[in-house]
């Protein structure tokens, strides 16, 4: 009856601390890096000079306020996914920011300070098509939205909409920008293709049509970046066929013709197939625009040049210039214009725009990245010093999404690595051993030479091991002595190693722009990145760890098989996971598009494992293809076995290696594509580790698991989506056989099913429309209280069908994304680790998915720690193991064992990545980090002192009697 | 500290709501079937008919608006990381600096709204949206999907108190340690041994007297046989049985088997203490 109870106690004490976090932990093993993405429109606050937000809205559907001087984020605001968040254009008037979200449907005025949502509007549909801020007398009043269709004006405090006016001929014109220079009028601008432009003139109290006028323009192809209004409202336009700008006043009546003014006139010429870029700067919305402007003629020469009296003239001409940019601050607008130093570096120079002098010692040195792309934006913070003269920063974007900060003389103030706002996918791999770690271990690899020498081996070993001691005590004393705040443990790739318990380790993460990046698990700190160019945007990717740390001296491997969306052609890039080198291996070519790749057990004589990628003709490459390993794959060939997946015509197939290196057909699982189709398949993790053959039952019995490595768990999904016809289709296949060894039917239910698959058991989640709630399911295999073959599993012979146990639970949530903890050896209990969309990660004990609740308790389920069933599943927040530091957008979580079998690591990544560590089942193999060493030993000495007392007395008491 | 008051009121403020919820609720709690709903006139139309509009294809996009409240808290200091979030984040909305929300363009149907925010905790709504635009608010419950318990619209969403993420370390408390079961097991024993022989001091000579001779009979009885020891005789064959009597422990049995009939002596004196008490 005690022990029963104590038992009780432990689970209940598991219920309800289980994977918890304590306060004093926070920071202390976890981190996490917020993200914004691919920087679409930046401003910075100019509205006063202390001012240190930066304005940013990106493609992620992502708008946020950086600090200029670290950036951190202020706040951030993540949108819907998808057009209906896409940001349009972000304006900015003091400390308002108006922002166009979803093709024009929303209009939202933001707080800059706070980041408080001030008023929000709802626009008629239409395409977007520009939106401007609309001065009346020197104050911006309005802003004004131009669809495909309609103009409308809404006022910049309220949000109310003023008037809302359609356009003359809509269908036909194709209206692009507006113009307003602060005198009372807006200006819309529209064009026929290959004909003539349309301008319009709004009245802006009430919207009326003050004129309309169209303008001769044969050569016209778009408005948008080759045209650009000028000084006090004359449209000026560049085109590349007739390497012409053409000037016009919008205002004036008479002027019913373009003027043509020849490049050539200039002594100008745009580089053939180049369309030539103008950039017109406006510092006050209320005021009309500068009469100096870039034009940009070939991808690396800008020119900058004013307009005067009709006339253009050049003022400087940059050449080679990679990137040009406008900024102002109070009255003085300046022209930063980045070129090219040398290979490595770029230089960055101010002008003043009205003049195109050069600012004296205002020269920024830009280093280039040489595992990283080109710069591709720049954007330009100028403000006046004490002394009046203008001083700037510049924030560089590249083509790899790294944002840079600069300022003079080239000072990085930080940096931002973007392209991880998008992780692909992601790897841990081990740290390598410390030189004298890896002497030890290369004493035992190497083969015995005799009895002497491994003495002498030994001793020298242990010498070193001494001199290592000796060393770090040096250290500690020496670091002692230091104040606290300079003693910094500076993680560089050279410090790099592994601790005794392996839980810091490498992060190798891909990311969609096709960057690689190596970072630390401990803190988060990038230590290598690798940009890879010409990768095409969608393409998959898929690493894989060929060869971990574990071989020394062989260098670890990882491959990446990058494959083209639309082709399937794939091709290898082979990389050192640790310090993101390129090796020099050679790769197969692989000429036809990649199916299916499989990472074998066998290795090579380098340790390296076999990969063997399948093409759209079932033949089969290996990589690495030495002699040793050809030889092999031919003795492995027959038990070598492999499954395709086309769901386009829901046909699942398993093929068997020939000896040649050829593959066969065995099996064909057909599953019709007019009724459902296959949505997803997955194996079990190779890595995974299974303690436990069975289960004790309560009557003293042992119900085996079925534990079949190469179960398939297949998911379908009904064509039909009619709620009351829809379903869910779950198969485990045998990847060996193609048997179907259980399938179920989840009707009234549809996608989007998340699914774990491991052990013996199969998670899924999925919706049921019916109820309109999501649902857990579990399904357990077990083999009975026998198991047909106890020392070696196989797949082709194995005739009892095992038994299956389902059970399903309501889910009181939305679901991102599904996966399970994983440990060294599978001892420690596992949980499921729940993504919500609210960003926080669950983790949820896998004891409450056991299809084998029972409904009534009963004394042998209170003896098997089963807990009652009941039809809800609990989420507590002290479950939560990121408490308040939400994950936007969870796309995956990655789950690595440590050296600890306690404790499994966790990376989840999305817009932001956040990496910690959960203890499943508490930290039982650690002392705890409150483990209290001070109880503990003042308990002992007061023992010892109390023994020592009570034994003095006892001898005084002694003495006494004896003397009675 | 001034986090701790601001909690406590919150959390007072919604257990008065939900109080409230539990008074006023009975009148209008009534379960019926979801689909025969349309006809009922209750439902409320939309007043924000700008919100409201039909796709091309005539399907209906309605604004589901509402007013989010975390008393006690400005609401600049929350709502720049909370967000409006519809069947997870498939509509998502953003909360106005007056506190107000509205999640623009959701089609019909029936969808869970909940307000995310990393540190205040809110009831998530069930709202329910007919084809033709009219929509309603009603308490979710999961189990019975069906049942309609009527809340207000425009939403009206107050926080139930600030989440709790962090379970606290277990403290080594002296009181703890006192109040142990183990711990009050030992102490009463203790006090029985060292306070009994001064109460009993006290009193008068012959009652004295007579403890010390039933404690010299206690002590006398310290050779007695154990418990254990007497089942395993009575148990064991009668072969073993004199070997047991010489065996290992052969001074204490010996002088029990010398004395003999040791329980019944036992039992005697155990009166004979009670009768002197």
């Amino acid at each position: 009856m005690a022990w029963l109870v104590v038992r009780l106690a432990i689970s209940l004490s598991l219920l309800y601390t289980a994977s918890a976090v304590f306060e004093d932990q926070v920071g202390k093993f976890d981190w996490r890096e917020q993200f914004i993405g691919k920087v679409r429109f930046a401003l910075f606050d100019t509205h006063s000079q202390a001012s240190k937000k930066l304005l940013v809205a990106t493609d992620k559907n992502v708008f946020a306020s950086l600090n200029s001087r670290t950036g951190d984020l202020f706040w951030r605001h993540v949108d819907k996914t998808g057009p209906e968040g896409h940001i349009d254009a972000l304006l900015m008037y003091g400390q308002d920011a108006v922002v166009v979200v979803g093709n024009g449907r929303l209009l939202r005025s933001w707080e800059t300070t706070v980041g408080g949502l001030k008023w929000e509007a709802v626009l008629d549909t239409g395409s977007f098509q520009a939106a401007a801020l609309i001065g009346v007398q020197d104050f911006v009043k309005y802003v004004a939205v131009l669809k495909k269709s309609a103009i409308s004006l809404h006022d910049l405090s309220s949000g109310s909409q003023i008037w809302v006016e359609n356009l003359p001929d809509s269908d036909t014109v194709q209206y692009q920008t507006i113009y307003s220079g602060g005198n009372g009028l807006v200006f819309v601008l529209g064009f026929v293709p290959s004909s003539h432009i349309v301008i319009v003139e709004y009245k802006i109290e009430d919207g009326e049509i003050m004129k309309k006028k169209s303008v001769e323009a044969a050569w016209m192809s778009s408005l948008e970046n080759s045209c650009a209004v000028i000084s006090s409202g004359n449209l000026l336009c560049v085109d590349q066929t007739t390497q012409s700008l053409y000037t016009l006043p919008l205002q004036s009546a008479e002027h019913t013709e373009m003027r043509q003014i020849h490049l050539q006139t200039l002594d100008l010429e745009v580089a053939s197939g180049f369309q030539p870029v103008l950039t017109s700067t406006q510092p006050n919305p209320a005021q009309p625009p500068l009469a100096e402007f870039f034009l940009q003629l070939s991808p690396d020469h800008h020119i900058l040049l004013q307009l005067k009296d009709d006339l253009i003239a050049p003022l400087r001409d940059f050449n080679p210039s990679y990137l040009a940019a406008f900024a102002t601050s109070g009255e003085k607008t300046v022209a930063a214009v980045m070129t090219s130093k040398n290979d490595t570096a770029c230089s960055i120079n101010l002008f003043s725009a009205d003049t195109g002098r050069r600012h004296l010692d205002t020269t920024i040195i830009y280093h280039m990245d040489p595992n990283g792309g080109k710069p591709n934006r720049l954007y330009v913070h100028a403000f006046l010093k004490k002394d009046d003269s203008v001083g700037y920063r510049v924030m560089v974007q590249t083509e790899d999404l790294t944002l840079t900060f600069l300022q003079q003389p080239g000072r990085v103030v930080w940096m931002r690595e973007e392209a991880l706002a998008d992780v692909v996918t992601m790897e841990m791999v081990d740290l390598p051993l410390t030189g004298t770690q890896a002497e030890l271990e290369g004493e035992f690899g190497k083969k015995a030479d005799g009895l002497l020498p491994m003495v002498l081996k030994r001793l020298s070993s242990q010498f070193i091991l001494l001199q290592a001691w000796m060393a770090h005590l040096w250290k500690l004393f020496y670091d002692a002595r230091k104040p606290r705040s300079s003693v910094k443990n500076e993680v560089t790739i050279d410090t790099l190693s592994r601790d005794e318990f392996n839980l810091q380790k490498m992060m190798v993460m891909v990311t969609a722009s096709g960057k690689l990046f190596g970072i630390d698990s401990k803190s988060g700190t990038v230590l290598w990145k690798q940009y890879l160019e010409d990768i095409k945007p969608d393409s998959i990717f898929k690493l894989i760890v060929q060869r971990t740390t574990a071989h020394f001296p062989h260098p670890p491997q990882c491959t990446l098989l990058i494959k083209d969306k639309d082709t399937g052609l794939g091709s290898l890039y082979v990389f050192n996971p640790i310090f993101g080198k390129k090796s020099h291996i050679s790769v197969p070519a692989l000429p036809r598009p990649v199916l299916q790749t499989l990472l074998l057990p066998v290795i090579d004589q380098d340790y390296a494992k076999v990969l063997l990628l399948i093409d759209d003709q079932y033949k089969v490459t290996a990589f690495p293809s030495t002699k040793n390993v050809l030889q092999q794959l031919q003795d492995t060939a027959s038990s070598v076995f492999f499954y395709l997946v086309d769901s386009s015509q829901g046909k699942l197939s398993g093929f068997r290696l020939r000896m040649d290196l050829s593959t066969e057909l065995i099996w064909e699982v057909v599953i019709p594509t007019e009724v459902q189709k296959i949505v997803a398949v997955k194996g079990k993790r190779a890595n995974e580790h299974v303690h436990s053959q069975g289960r004790v039952m309560g009557d003293r019995s042992v119900l085996y698991k079925y534990l079949n490595p190469n179960l398939l768990a297949v998911i379908t999904e009904s064509t039909d989506i009619h709620q009351e016809r829809s379903f869910v289709g779950i198969f485990l296949i045998d990847g060996v056989t193609g048997r179907i060894v259980h399938e179920a039917v989840q009707r009234k239910a549809r996608g989007p099913v998340h699914f774990v698959h491991s052990e013996n058991w199969l998670v899924y989640v999925y919706w049921n429309s019916k109820f309109r709630r999501n649902e857990f399911s579990v399904l357990e295999l077990f083999e009975g209280a026998e198991l047909y073959n106890s020392t070696v599993f196989s797949s082709l012979d194995r005739p009892h069908p095992p038994q299956v146990l389902q059970q399903s639970y309501i889910f009181p949530a939305p679901i991102s994304t599904l996966e399970a903890t994983l440990t060294e050896k599978g001892i420690t209990s596992r949980h499921l680790l729940v993504g919500l969309p609210s960003g926080s990660i669950l983790s949820l004990p896998k004891m409450f998915l056991d299809p084998r609740r029972p409904e009534l308790i009963s004394e042998q389920s209170r003896e098997e720690n089963l807990i009652p069933y009941a039809p809800e599943m609990p989420i507590r927040t002290e479950w939560f193991i990121n408490y308040n530091q939400t994950v936007s957008r969870v796309r995956g979580i990655y789950t690595a064992p440590s050296g600890l079998e306690s404790t499994c690591l966790v990376v989840v990544y999305g817009l932001d990545i956040y990496q910690t560590r959960v203890f499943p089942s508490k930290q039982f193999d650690v002392l705890k980090d409150d483990y209290d060493y001070v109880l503990i030993s003042s308990v002992l000495f007061g023992l010892f002192f109390a023994t020592m007392i009570s034994k003095r007395l006892a001898e005084v008491k002694l003495l006494n009697r004896a003397w009675r | 500290m001034e986090t701790r008051v601001r909690s406590r009121a919150c959390a007072c403020v919604a257990l008065l709501l939900f109080a409230l919820r539990a008074s006023l609720g009975h009148e209008h709690i009534k379960v019926q079937e979801e689909e025969e709903t349309p006809e009922d006139v209750k439902w409320r139309s939309p007043e924000e008919e700008q919100g409201k509009f039909r796709t091309p294809e005539g399907e209906v996009r309605v604004q589901v608006s509402g007013r989010a409240l975390v008393p006690g808290v400005r609401t600049q200091d929350w709502i720049s990381n909370a967000r409006v979030l519809l069947d997870g984040d498939a509509y998502v909305g953003f909360i106005r600096e007056d506190g107000g929300f509205s999640v623009s363009d959701v089609p019909s149907g029936s969808y869970v709204l909940e307000i995310s925010s990393p540190t205040y905790r809110f009831q998530p709504v069930r709202v329910d949206i007919t084809a033709t635009g009219k929509m309603r608010a009603r308490v979710v419950d999961y189990i019975r999907t069906s049942a309609v318990t009527r809340l207000p619209y425009p939403l009206q969403m107050r926080c139930a108190g600030p989440h709790h993420y962090f379970i606290p370390r277990e403290t080594w408390i002296w009181s703890d340690f006192l109040m142990n079961p183990m711990v009050l097991m030992m102490v009463l024993p203790l006090l029985i041994v060292v306070l009994l022989p001064k109460v009993m001091n006290s009193s008068d000579p012959e009652m004295k007297r007579e403890m010390e001779q039933s404690m010299n009979m206690l002590n006398s009885n310290q050779d007695l046989p154990d418990v254990s020891e007497i089942v395993t005789r009575f148990f064991s064959p009668p072969k073993s049985h004199g070997r047991a009597g010489g065996g290992a422990r052969a001074t204490v049995g010996g002088a029990a088997s010398v004395r003999g009939g040791a329980p019944r002596r036992r039992s005697k004196m155990n009166t004979a203490v009670t009768y002197s008490e």
